[in-house]
């Protein structure tokens, strides 16, 4: 008998999910599992539809047909209290950061806290913000507004705008981008903090590098859907025709040397479960 | 056959942004009803915009409504006596100030300065994806960013109305002073003898319905704007052209529902 507990429980999945943008389809009967706890990376070329799959996932965008689903219930149908819960537990970082320009860095980080924890004195919101600040490394003040930073400053901001609340699901769409090597090197660092702290964590990029250090899914987009999704090595192994670009780089680089994180799992890798819900 | 097509195509494309509107509209007074039930972290953004729609255009409210003041007393007090009706001066400075032109024009200036502002806002923030990062920390757009400019320009709008009938009353009071000097409590009792409570009231209803037309307005356009930074201006000048069209509707139908 299989441990049933070391089966991963699906965090968000969608099922069937098609979507359409400015009248063009962006997505076409999309399936995809991203379990609870684990690390998921989706690669794709730019203009592939990633940012898009993300915002499906995290109900930023409406599916045109199918339906998305976080821990089994279909958020079409949420409720107000839902849908507040779901955003209490959930990050999203953006790929151009998003932060809102007519207020400071403070009040931008502390936005989740303020809505999420009414209870909260300033003084701890304050104090809350700078740790999640100083988790990615920005060293810059509070009072500044987004126009005052470079985008590399902001994209650090809109990231520990997403952790602040301390979430167990996280979004973060190219969190990469604009970030100098040392903040590369930060956010590297926390995103193996959230991985050890058991976050759920999906990530869409077109750098193979977060797939090679975090994936413990792994992803491809390619043709208006999603082609291939599993545990990392079984992607690699099974996606033949899919490699090329940023997969064939990994296939490339060999074997991971981190020890597995799902000793349960068959072979430590959890996609061997989830498999089957890609097209792999 | 083609021209058919293009015509059915166009009304129901117009039929559906009708219908997206109204939705828009009920979403907005629902969210009303919801804003002041809650503990909410948008009273910053209604303070500050009562701050830009009513403090700011304090001033040129009250030069516009001294000088129209001024203009129907000029006018008046040249017209009517050759008509033998120098007595009619109070009542068509009461009708003219308070039933119409103080909502009226109250209207115009708050659809030009804070209709295209709250226009070219949201849809700047539509394309820097600021709207979606409300969302994704779990703030309703609508409740966090529209409730808050949709009960501040009709406030604004409740407010400068007042605001532009007494001056517009102290532009004519000035010009009487120079034709014709009147003691201020001759001039108030005249005035007041003619006031009905109904046409202050009937002038209020239009700035509060005007009010909602701009904020309403101004708020869909400014979400209507997709992906790009040109279609940022296309919906502020929307904004302008629409308020405009609404609000003489609207000021028509209530002035047929006044002497009906």
């Amino acid at each position: 008998m299989p441990d049933t507990n070391a089966v991963p429980q699906v965090a968000i999945e969608l099922k069937m999910v098609s979507a359409d943008s400015a009248g063009y389809k962006v997505f076409r009967d999309v399936n995809v599992a991203f379990p609870r706890g684990r690390f998921s990376v989706v690669l794709g070329a730019t203009g592939s539809g990633k940012s898009a799959l993300l915002k499906l996932a995290a109900g930023l965008m409406v599916p045109s047909g199918g339906i998305v689903e976080y821990l089994g219930r279909d958020m079409s149908r949420f409720t107000r209290k839902d849908e507040a819960d779901f955003r209490a537990h959930s990050g999203f970082v953006f790929q151009d950061a998003a932060l809102w320009a007519d207020t400071n860095i403070l009040n931008n980080v502390a936005m989740p806290l303020r809505v999420h924890r009414p209870w909260m004195s300033q003084s701890e919101i304050a104090e809350s913000v700078r740790l999640a600040l100083k988790r990615i490394g920005y060293d810059e003040g509070m009072g500044y507004r987004p126009s005052d930073l470079s985008a590399g400053e902001q994209k650090m901001v809109s990231i520990a705008r997403a952790i602040v609340h301390d979430p167990d699901l996280i979004f973060m769409d190219d969190p990469g981008s604009s970030l100098d090597e040392d903040g590369l090197e930060r956010l590297y660092e926390l995103l193996g903090e959230l991985g050890e702290a058991g976050k759920t964590v999906i990530v869409v990029a077109n750098n193979s590098e977060f797939a090679y250090r975090f994936a413990d899914m792994l992803g491809v987009i390619k043709n208006e859907t999603v082609v291939a999704f599993g545990g990392y090595d079984e992607t690699l192994s099974r996606a033949s025709v899919e490699l090329e670009g940023s997969l064939a780089r990994l296939k490339a680089r060999g074997g991971r040397s981190r020890k597995p994180r799902y000793p349960d799992s068959p072979a430590g890798d959890p996609g061997s479960e989830m498999s089957q819900r890609g097209d792999v | 056959m083609n021209i058919l097509v293009l015509l059915g195509r166009s009304a129901r494309e117009k039929s559906s942004r009708l219908l997206y509107g109204l939705g828009f509209l009920q979403n907005v007074i629902k969210e009303t009803l919801r804003f002041f039930r809650k503990s909410q972290v948008g009273y910053k953004v209604l303070i500050m915009q009562i701050l830009f729609t009513g403090y700011e255009a304090l001033t040129i409210n009250a030069i516009m409504a001294v000088s129209i003041g001024a203009a129907i007393n000029v006018i008046g007090t040249s017209l009517l006596p050759q008509f033998g009706q120098s007595q009619l001066m109070y009542t068509i400075l009461i009708i003219v100030i308070t039933r119409e032109l103080g909502p009226l024009l109250t209207a115009f200036v708050i659809t030009a300065r804070s209709g295209t502002a709250i226009a070219t806002q949201l849809g700047t923030m539509v394309v820097s994806h600021e709207i979606e990062a409300y969302l994704s920390v779990g703030l309703n757009p609508i409740s966090y960013l529209v409730v808050p400019r949709f009960i501040g320009v009709v406030v604004s709008m409740l407010v400068l109305t007042v605001y532009f009938n007494l001056f517009g009353l102290l532009g004519s009071f000035i010009v009487v002073q120079v034709f014709n000097p009147t003691p201020i409590s001759e001039y108030l009792g005249n005035l007041l003898s003619q006031l009905a409570v109904g046409d202050v009231l009937w002038g209020l209803l239009k700035a509060f319905v005007f009010g909602v037309v701009v904020s309403v307005v101004s708020t869909y356009q400014g979400f209507s704007v997709n992906k790009a930074s040109t279609e940022i201006p296309v919906a502020g000048i929307r904004a302008v052209g629409q308020s405009f069209i609404l609000i003489i509707v609207a000021d028509v139908i209530i002035t047929l529902m006044q002497y009906a």
